[in-house]
């Protein structure tokens, strides 16, 4: 049969944000793949140069749709490493909280696309639906469901009253209760585990090689997850269950990401019970000493990283993100050999793209 | 669990076994960092793969310090369960360095960044494609400090 | 002569058949929306979908050829219009001959061999994969559905769907002794209808729109059209071959139990769609001819041997 080459993207059903690959398949089987990235790239990194920290938190939130807080907290942190300030616990737990909650979002919004490319539309509804209560917690809380604006430097924004302590735990009882019935389906459904078992398995030697991280690492049995292994507080005080998976195939990156939702929600419950009492921030001062820092943090997708420099003055004189699409991405040519046309959607779900992270 | 390496011992292993000569880099807060002179990169992180078991690396930043415009400075982020920074310094008028990705393919898309960006050259690989930017661009690498406008 | 006309245009034929096409389309639409926890469209969705389609631009890529592919849906149009001229409805049967189950399943057929060439026919990349996927699909499931047909015309005797239908009258719905019949039936209608778990042709996230990628307008209306009116048919038929006419005697008996069947036939086939997860075509190949076919073999051979 003769080789032909298929776009996809930078518009495709398949793809939420553009991505530029061209597939070469022979009949139905794929034998590799380029790709293009740098649709959505709106130079982060340099505008961050021309706006004072405090302004920088709002842009870092704008990288990504469904990781911003992550971002906003990693930058937050470096910028406080290197001011000497401290965030009060009450604000780290509430920012370990909103993390945690952003990650079952985000799990569950990949949930239902995986559902949605494989046929599985009803499964695609009812993820979404409970991805619903998630995003209802976050906005009774921040008053934004998708970009909170809950970080500043030296804290968070708004202190959680009573009520809405109570409203968060009764929502996140529902949420794991709803959350159960959809993760059921996903650790017992015959059709599904047949569409991904199997499907482009990747050897952790690979993905040594390739550098990658998040799920799609933890998934072929590398055990890293920077929650447990390099913790900001309070990580530092929880015990985080690293879940991984010796297969290395799109099933186990499934069965990752569905029981990191149900261990996410276990953490906001013990964060919710164990939050202190006090402020939530400290004042910090506008303008940052001269230094160099890096951070790194657990985004949904894997390790983020941010390298600081300060001159000085109250701008940034050098800002460098690292999102972890950007590392999982180098491994998806890699992938597309030897699978089918059909794997295509399995494969790309699987890596959970976020391309305005990988832009930037 | 990854085991973490001590920073003295590292440099003495360094030193030892591949002859180069690198200084600990105190700049970056909470992270040891050392310095590699540019062509001793290769030796250093074969040995950093195989006799530390450091192989995971997290990014490639490119940045051009203000107090020495003429040189741009490219830092290697490693982790290895404590962060490790590689630091060396090219020469702003030619940046050359050897290319990583045989040896550890995820750089690619680092190196790709760097080289639009900052104009750096990797040897040793046939093409640098571009990865962010659009493929007419042509003002040049838009981090690089000109002298008639703000870098 | 008039009458004639009544039949082909207004009942059993083109009116009728197109409303239950849209009747068909809403109680779908509506069924999966209610398993996923959504409200659905109002009654008068499908209705207002076809009017918006017919006024719409009508775009054709470089290449492709307008005559076509007007003609490809309105000649499936046409073909499962007179298909379903032969099925009884409520026991109505203005036509129907010795042999018409043959001619009916010759006549569903069209519309695949249009899906087909209305991919070529579009020159796009994902038009032509589309519709070699339903080839590859028709190959899967046909030749199990014809062999489970084959079930009822052997038990009744007689290759005439209202002989068939009629037949169960006397010695009961063909579905108790059939069984196996039925669901591999039910199978054979979901992949002949490109539906979810079978809907690999068209399925959206591998190849956009399928051989219909590029149809916009009428022509799209119109294939919109052949889509309900061959499930509708398709539901007819399955309704006489296995549940056949029924004995109860009240007022409307015949009618309503044929309401009834049919609707218990959406329920199955929406169901399916909600639940079922959307095979590969390797895997939809494996079933078939691994799975299906022996089935089919083994459901018939059991027929002829009760019949002996």
């Amino acid at each position: 049969m003769d080789k032909i080459s298929i776009p996809i993207g930078p518009h495709h059903p398949l793809l939420k944000e553009p991505l530029s690959m061209r597939i070469d398949i022979a009949g139905e089987r794929v034998l590799g793949g380029t790709l293009r990235l740098g649709y959505v790239h709106r130079g982060i990194e340099k505008m961050a140069t021309q706006r004072t920290y405090v302004q920088d938190v709002h842009l870092i939130e704008r990288i990504c749709g469904i990781c911003s807080h992550v971002h906003t907290t990693t930058f937050c942190l470096a910028v406080e490493k290197l001011l000497g300030i401290e965030v009060p616990p009450r604000g780290q737990y509430i920012r370990a909280m909103m993390c945690e909650l952003e990650r079952v979002h985000s799990h569950l919004l990949w949930l239902g696309i995986l559902a949605k490319h494989v046929g599985l539309e009803t499964v695609f509804m009812h993820a979404w639906h409970d991805r619903e209560l998630a995003l209802d917690i976050m906005e009774g809380v921040s008053g934004g469901r998708v970009s909170h604006a809950a970080n500043q430097i030296g804290g968070v924004r708004f202190d959680l009253s009573p009520e809405q302590v109570a409203m968060i735990k009764e929502n996140v009882e529902k949420l794991k209760a709803q959350v159960s019935g959809v993760l059921d389906v996903i650790e017992n459904e015959p059709a599904l585990r047949a569409r991904t078992q199997g499907v482009a398995p990747v050897s952790a030697d690979l993905i040594r090689d390739y550098c990658v991280v998040g799920p799609v690492a933890r998934a072929s049995g590398i055990d890293v997850d920077l929650r447990r292994d390099d913790p900001w507080p309070p990580y530092d005080q929880l015990d985080v269950n690293v879940i991984t998976r010796p297969e290395g195939d799109a099933w186990a990156r499934t069965l990752i990401r569905a029981l990191e939702t149900r261990e996410s929600l276990r953490l906001c419950e013990i964060l919710l019970s164990q939050m202190p009492v006090g402020p939530v921030t400290v004042r910090a001062p506008r303008k940052v000493p001269e230094g160099e820092v890096v951070t790194r943090s657990e985004a949904p997708r894997g390790e983020v990283l941010y390298y600081l420099r300060s001159d000085g003055s109250d701008k940034p004189a050098r800002l460098k993100v690292r999102t972890p699409t950007l590392a999982v991405l180098s491994l998806l040519p890699e992938q597309l050999s030897k699978i089918h046309v059909a794997d295509i959607p399995v494969v790309l779900a699987g890596i959970d793209l976020c391309i305005a992270c990988a832009d930037r | 669990m990854v085991k973490q390496i001590d920073l003295i011992t590292l440099l003495e292993r360094i030193e030892a076994e591949t002859g180069c000569q690198c200084e600990v880099y105190q700049g970056i807060t909470d992270e040891d960092a050392l310095y590699i002179p540019v062509e001793d990169l290769g030796a250093v992180i074969g040995m950093l793969r195989e006799d530390f078991g450091c192989y995971h690396l997290s990014g490639i930043t490119a940045q051009q310090r203000e107090s020495q415009p003429g040189e741009i400075e490219l830092i290697y982020h490693f982790w290895h369960g404590k962060g490790l920074s590689l630091l060396l310094r090219l020469p702003a008028d030619d940046p050359r360095v050897a290319s990583l990705i045989a040896t550890i393919p995820g750089a690619d898309f680092y190196e790709r960044e760097a080289a639009e960006m900052y104009g750096v050259t990797f040897t040793g690989r046939e093409e640098t494609p571009r990865l962010l930017l659009p493929d007419d661009w042509d003002q040049g690498p838009p981090f690089i400090r000109r002298e008639e406008s703000d870098g | 002569m008039i009458r004639g006309l009544f039949y082909l245009l207004i009942f059993p034929g083109l009116a009728f058949q197109v409303v239950c096409g849209f009747a068909f389309e809403w109680i779908d639409r509506k069924l999966l929306a209610r398993f996923q926890r959504r409200i659905g469209p109002p009654w008068y969705q499908p209705l207002a979908d076809l009017i918006k389609l017919f006024s719409k631009e009508d775009l054709l890529p470089l290449g492709a050829y307008d005559f076509v592919d007007l003609m490809l849906p309105l000649i499936s149009l046409s073909a499962v219009l007179t298909a379903g001229l032969y099925i009884p409805i409520a026991r109505f049967t203005p036509f129907s001959f010795e042999g018409d189950l043959i001619v009916i399943q010759f006549l569903m057929s069209v519309p695949t061999l249009a899906y087909y060439l209305a991919g070529i026919a579009s020159v796009g990349i994902y038009s032509i994969l589309g519709g070699g996927r339903s080839l590859l699909q028709y190959f899967s499931y046909e030749v199990p559905l014809l062999i489970t047909i084959s079930g009822p015309a052997v038990m009744a005797g007689s290759w005439s769907v209202a002989e068939i239908s009629s037949s169960q009258l006397t010695m009961g719905p063909f579905i108790i002794f059939q069984p196996l019949g039925f669901i591999l039936a039910v199978v054979g209608l979901i992949g002949k209808l490109k539906r979810d778990p079978l809907d690999i042709p068209s399925a959206s996230s591998e190849v956009v729109g399928g051989s219909l990628t590029e149809f916009s307008g009428a022509k799209l209306g119109f294939w919109h059209l052949v889509m309900n009116v061959q499930a509708v048919v398709g539901i007819f038929l399955l309704v006489n071959l296995y549940m056949g006419w029924s004995n109860l005697t009240f007022p409307f008996a015949a009618i309503l139990v044929f309401l009834v069947e049919c609707l218990l036939m959406v329920l199955i086939l929406s169901g399916a769609s909600a639940v079922f997860a959307r095979l590969r075509i390797d895997q939809l190949a494996g079933l078939g001819w691994r799975i299906l076919v022996p089935l089919a073999l083994l459901q018939l051979g059991f027929v002829i041997l009760m019949g002996v």
